[in-house]
């Protein structure tokens, strides 16, 4: 009985050798290098003679560089590196020319565009040109009417994909939008637009002052701030509907609202009770609840994007205002900033940071510089992310977390910026008119 | 009945355990005989571009670790709503050092003292090392291949002739992925100040088919418990590394991740 | 026969006798009278001197008629045929006179011009209680970044009270206002803190509140637009607007 048993643990264990062999293992550590990927993206083929290609194939060229160079997650291998045999579909990739120097890249996008009719077709691969048996990492066909606009669409599709992949499964950015306050009518009203400034649309004509534009997390309403006749309310507008839609007025001055990370509730300051104070109701506007009581303006809330738990905003309670942070009910109040102006905080979609503009030398003579700030929310270490002059404000994270866009005035006038998380690669994405506080979609 | 039995056990009892026990070390001998012959010792197996044709494609010279931007334990932010499992990751994947040099003397100086801090916080940070382990792991015991493993020894040969099947091969960009975001999730001062340089750790962890990482262990430890768990926490900070790839067959991937430390 | 001849002529005769009868009482009827020679047409005529004065200044109107009963000058009123009168027009003016008689109507008209240059003097009639209160109640000023009236400005404050007090029937405004520097939603709270603290002040003085709305404009519709600290003391303040 006992030699039997023993035979059999004896058994299994020489049976079982195999299989642990047989788990598929990825062995790897700290210290190998992550440095970005390198990308090569040459133009996409014609694969039909149409009239429009051309401009098309532009269009779509163009957006698709556009939305791999914004992603900040990839060295961009740049065109002039290129081999002169660009490929149109996998039967033409020629590793080796992609693979070692001049480009020397690690990743390869690439395809064509047909047109039939009144109809586009895109295929487009994603190719480790470093793998030869098996280098497909994606392969997509997209269809849709032959225009501009649809073929933009395709490209931040299609870059999206490629960057949800190889950026470790965050969404791309690219069919984002940005909405935000611009003056170019002669009455500041409510805008949107592309992440990367395309198609900037008015939404509202209220011919008063409208301000402080902020998207609900399902980008179904965007909530906003307006003088009416009598004071300034919250005032709602559907993007499902393309109108504005009834929302209760509260009396006082009503600015600022922010959504929850559920879409549920909305903080904003209100001086309906005689002191602008920070309150929380439904996003349908009832049940509406005080959690702020401090002599001083308070303003600007924003709640924490991952959890809904936290609230941070702007008081004026000990004199400039600061950054300070409460529980949701108003409890455990911590002053974040202890020093100059600190004013429009945004919470980081991972919730570790808050971006903020801050004027660190602020008082009577001192010209002051406003800048855009970057804190950890624990351990309230900072990092300053412009230096360029002007006035920085209002600043709003991208829903990958990569990117933060704001309003500056160091060309000029007010205009829109975007950059990096880190700072880098800042860029200008407004022209017309003066056009400030920007707001970025939740996705 | 019994008696028979006893007494049967009894008379045959020499002869079994001699077998059993000769057997036992014949098994034993072979083993270890295994462990000797079998090419590359642990540490070649997961050396830089011994291991695994996994490793070979993505493989560069050291650089420094991407120094990370601004560094959290991320208590306050999100924590005591049951964030446990997926802590969040700092976004800013730039591997250059971003401005903090700047205030990386003030960073130091608070590092020193973070650790200290980090017991009386309110936020319970004991509280959330607790909490996090239990969601990952599937709970409950550890499957076989670890009890085998910690059994000592003979796991590196086993994992090498293995091979990491042909994962590594065929998805070496989702390689690359992984080893991005658990370096980039890794934050270094939460080791212990006065450690200046430590033995390697190693970490296991599955990738299962949507992406998350699950059933964090340390299966060597270093030897610095504060390195141990940074490199624990490095990984549960991380919601996912994205789905395997659609034609990949198998439901999870078991990787292996090492951190060396050196201040 | 005879007869017969003879009664004729008695006929004719009688005929002729009633008629040469009614003729004679006919001739004896008074011719009719010849129409009587039309009446005179009335004659006017006006003048000004000086026809040209500066505002506020006067000039003396003279007129004459003749055949007229009934003479009227616009903006004067009934007058008599003859005479002069002085008047003080307050822009330039044409003045009308008008003569009725029995003969007809005239009309004589004399333009007067009037210089502008010279401002009209100060309150004429009585001033308007929106006047009143646009000049005597001042705005208050605020430091940087406060919400609070300073000590230098509780006599404007006072005065404002005092003015407030006396006039109960006025309601009114304040606005809060704030310089360039701030952050728009940042400064639109604080601007209603100013105004807000402005009409606490006045509450706390003895305005009942119901007289008294707030609202704030932040930075958004400034005083002044320069970068220098006077246009940003300007601009931050709390302003009075009456409300009709």
């Amino acid at each position: 009985m006992k030699l039997f048993l023993s035979w059999t643990i004896a058994l299994l264990l020489l049976l079982s050798l195999p299989t642990w062999a047989q788990q598929d293992w990825i062995r790897t550590g700290t210290g190998l290098g992550v440095e970005k990927v390198r990308l090569a993206v040459p133009d996409f083929k014609a694969s039909t003679q149409d009239p429009k290609s051309p401009e098309l194939l532009k269009v779509f060229n163009d957006t698709l560089w556009n939305d791999l160079d914004n992603a900040g997650i990839f060295d961009m291998v740049s065109k002039s590196f290129y081999p002169l045999e660009v490929p149109g579909s996998p039967a033409d990739v020629k590793f080796e020319a992609w693979s070692s120097p001049p480009p020397n890249s690690s990743m390869l996008a690439f395809g064509n565009l047909g047109i039939s009719g009144a109809n586009v077709t895109v295929q487009g691969w994603l190719y480790d040109v470093k793998n030869v048996t098996s280098p497909q990492v994606l392969g997509k066909q997209y269809q849709d009417g032959a225009t501009s606009d649809a073929v933009r669409t395709i490209a931040h599709k299609f870059a999206d994909e490629i960057i949800f992949r190889l950026g470790g499964g965050i969404p791309g950015i690219a069919e984002s939008k940005i909405f935000f306050v611009s003056s170019r009518s002669g009455h500041k009203e409510i805008w949107a637009m592309d992440y990367d400034g395309a198609n900037q649309r008015a939404l509202t004509h209220l011919g008063s002052i409208s301000l402080s534009p902020r998207i609900s997390p399902d980008g179904s309403r965007l909530a906003f701030s307006s003088l009416t006749k009598s004071s300034w309310e919250i005032l709602m507008y559907s993007l499902d509907l393309d109108r504005m839609v009834t929302f209760p007025k509260f009396g006082g001055t009503n600015l600022s609202p922010a959504w929850s990370a559920d879409g549920t509730k909305l903080a904003f300051s209100s001086s309906r009770s005689g002191d602008s104070e920070i309150y929380v109701m439904d996003s349908s506007g009832a049940n509406l609840k005080r959690i702020t009581s401090f002599k001083g303006p308070d303003v600007s809330p924003v709640w924490n994007r991952k959890t809904s738990a936290q609230i941070a905003w702007v008081s004026g309670r000990s004199g400039l205002p600061q950054i300070y942070t409460m529980e949701a009910d108003g409890t455990n109040v911590q002053r974040l900033t202890d020093e100059g102006y600190a004013v429009s905080p945004a919470w980081s979609p991972n919730g570790q940071f808050l971006v903020f503009s801050w004027i660190r030398h602020y008082g009577p003579g001192a010209p002051g510089a406003q800048d855009i700030y970057i804190m950890d929310i624990v351990s309230k270490q900072w990092v300053q992310l412009t230096h360029d002059g002007g006035r920085n404000d209002f600043p709003s994270w991208s829903p990958d977390g990569r990117h933060i866009i704001f309003q500056s005035s160091r060309a000029g006038g007010d205009q829109i910026w975007t950059m990096l998380a880190d700072g880098t690669n800042q860029k200008r994405l407004t022209t017309a008119g003066s056009n400030t506080q920007p707001n970025w979609s939740w996705k | 009945m019994a008696a028979a039995e006893i007494f049967f056990e009894h008379e045959r009892w020499g002869r079994n355990l001699a077998w059993s026990a000769g057997f036992h070390v014949a098994i034993a001998a072979s083993i270890l005989a295994y462990t000797v012959i079998a090419p590359g010792s642990r540490g070649e197996g997961w050396g830089a571009g011994g291991g695994g044709d996994a490793m070979g494609v993505t493989l560069v010279s050291t650089v420094p670790l991407p120094a990370n931007q601004v560094q959290t334990q991320n208590v306050l932010a999100n924590e005591s709503k049951g964030l446990s499992q997926s802590l969040p990751k700092p976004e800013v994947k730039e591997p250059e050092a971003i401005p903090i040099p700047d205030t990386s003397a003030k960073k130091k100086s608070k590092a020193e003292t973070t650790p200290t801090h980090q017991k009386p916080q309110p936020q319970p940070e004991p509280a959330e090392e607790a909490n996090n382990v239990v969601p990952f792991g599937q709970g409950g015991p550890v499957s076989g291949p670890y009890g085998v493993f910690s059994a000592g020894g003979a796991k590196g040969g086993f994992g090498v002739t293995g091979g990491g099947g042909d994962f590594g091969s065929r998805y070496a960009w989702y390689v690359r992925v992984v080893q991005q975001k658990v370096s980039e999730n890794w934050l270094k001062y939460e080791v212990d100040p006065r450690i200046a340089e430590a033995q390697r750790v190693y970490i296991t962890f599955d990738v299962v088919r949507d992406g998350r990482p699950a059933n964090v262990q340390v299966e060597q430890s270093s030897g610095v418990p504060s390195l141990d768990q940074s490199a624990v926490r490095a990984i549960q900070r991380i919601d996912t590394f994205g789905p395997l790839p659609s034609d990949y067959s198998g439901n999870k991937v078991s990787v292996e991740f090492w951190f060396d430390y050196k201040r | 026969m005879k007869q017969r001849r003879l009664k004729w002529i008695m006929l004719v005769f009688a005929l002729s006798a009633i008629m040469t009868l009614g003729a004679c009482k006919k001739k004896v009827a008074p011719p009719p009278p010849p129409p009587p020679p039309p009446p005179a047409a009335p004659t006017a005529s006006l003048s000004a001197s000086p026809n040209t004065v500066d505002k506020g200044g006067s000039t003396t109107l003279t007129w004459q008629t003749t055949n007229a009963t009934d003479i009227s000058i616009d903006g004067i009123g009934a007058v008599q045929p003859n005479g002069s009168q002085q008047v003080t027009p307050a822009d330039s003016t044409t003045y009308h006179l008008t003569a009725k008689g029995p003969g007809g109507t005239q009309e004589a008209t004399a333009r007067v011009t009037v210089n502008a240059p010279a401002p009209p003097p100060t309150p004429q009639a009585s001033a308007t209680e929106e006047e009143l209160f646009s000049q005597t109640v001042k705005d208050i000023f605020f430091e940087y970044d406060k919400f609070d009236v300073r000590p230098d400005q509780q006599a404007a404050l006072q005065g404002d009270i005092d003015f407030l007090k006396q006039h109960a029937s006025v309601r009114f405004t304040i606005e809060g206002h704030c310089d360039e520097r701030g952050s728009t939603e940042y400064n639109l709270a604080l601007g209603d803190n100013r105004a807000n603290g402005v009409k606490n002040a006045l509450v706390q003085g003895g305005v009942s509140a119901d007289r008294i709305k707030t609202i704030s404009y932040g930075k958004e519709k400034p005083f002044c637009t320069q970068s220098t600290e006077e246009c940003w003391q300007q601009n931050r303040r709390g302003h009075f607007v009456y409300q009709k």
